[in-house]
């Protein structure tokens, strides 16, 4: 500081100390209107309700009836491609006692394979 | 040559310049907000909500041996709305207490109309008309019933799989 007055350095270095932690609060601040939205966003955009509702029902319509019945396939491949926009295909095949499901489901975001098997 | 001179200007412009950069940055990010995150977390309740009641309707008393309540309301013909409504309401709008909640829903079935091969949808129940000034979320539970549905080639009873779709909205 040779052509400047060297008195009162601790009060300018104060001075920057308060102003930068100024911004990082602001920036906080900023920040913290957005967390919400991002959170509560991603949760409904998740398919979930959608996948464990499919699964079910193809589960209790191919294992229960024993019967992998055509119209059913057919009713639940167009209402979800129609009603949700999700692609979904399943087959089942039997194999000594048990009964398999593939199942698939792709809504362009989340895509969910299973091989469901019989208990 | 470089001299020691000027070093407390040098700091203050510095200090100036990134204080503009970030009202810069302050200012460009608020745009990016467009609504509050408030509504989506209400959404996200309503749509749990909705689909648990939805869940519970589809639940037979007796295990899988017997129907469940919304198999039941509808194999109906016509569709048993009274009964839909009053156990969705139920479901729904109970709380803790003798207070109940303030929710209201219209509610249809979509089915697949195989000659068409398009899907349709039937009314099934709804306590309030939207007006257009709700903000309603969409909760759906599949169903198998044993109906006969427009389009259907047999023209008597069989298994279908068809979709309930509910909208539900607070006001």
């Amino acid at each position: 500081m040779a052509g400047l007055n060297e008195d009162a350095q601790w009060i300018v270095l104060m001075g920057f100390v308060v102003s930068f932690s100024l911004f990082f609060l602001a920036m906080v601040l900023n920040q913290s209107t957005v967390v919400g939205q991002t959170t509560a966003e991603s949760v409904l955009d998740f398919p979930k309700n959608d996948i464990h509702d499919l699964r079910s029902v193809i589960i209790q319509s191919v294992y229960q009836k024993n019967v992998d019945d055509p119209v059913i396939n057919n009713d639940i491949v167009s209402i979800t491609l129609a009603r949700k926009g999700a692609i979904v295909n399943y087959s089942s095949y039997h194999q000594g006692s048990y009964t398999y499901i593939n199942i698939h489901y792709n809504n362009g975001v989340t895509v969910y394979n299973e091989t469901w098997a019989s208990p | 040559m470089v001299n020691h001179e000027g070093q407390l200007y040098t700091i203050e412009g510095v200090a100036a310049g990134i204080l503009m950069i970030f009202t810069a940055y302050l200012v460009m990010s608020t745009t990016t907000v467009y609504t509050p995150g408030d509504t989506h977390i209400s959404d996200m309740q309503l749509e749990q909500l909705g689909t648990d009641a939805l869940q519970m309707m589809n639940t037979p008393a007796n295990g899988l041996q017997s129907e469940s309540p919304l198999q039941t309301i509808v194999e109906q013909n016509p569709m048993d709305s009274a009964t839909f409504n009053t156990l969705f309401l139920n479901y729904v709008n109970n709380e803790t207490g003798s207070k109940t909640d303030n929710l209201h829903y219209s509610a249809a079935v979509t089915y697949y109309n195989i000659s068409s091969q398009t899907t349709g949808s039937l009314p099934l129940a709804s306590n309030r008309n939207l007006t257009g000034v709700e903000h309603p979320v969409r909760v759906t539970e599949w169903v198998i019933v044993n109906k006969l549905f427009p389009g259907d080639p047999g023209g008597k009873n069989q298994n279908r799989a068809v979709l309930v779709e509910v909208l539900l909205w607070r006001d």
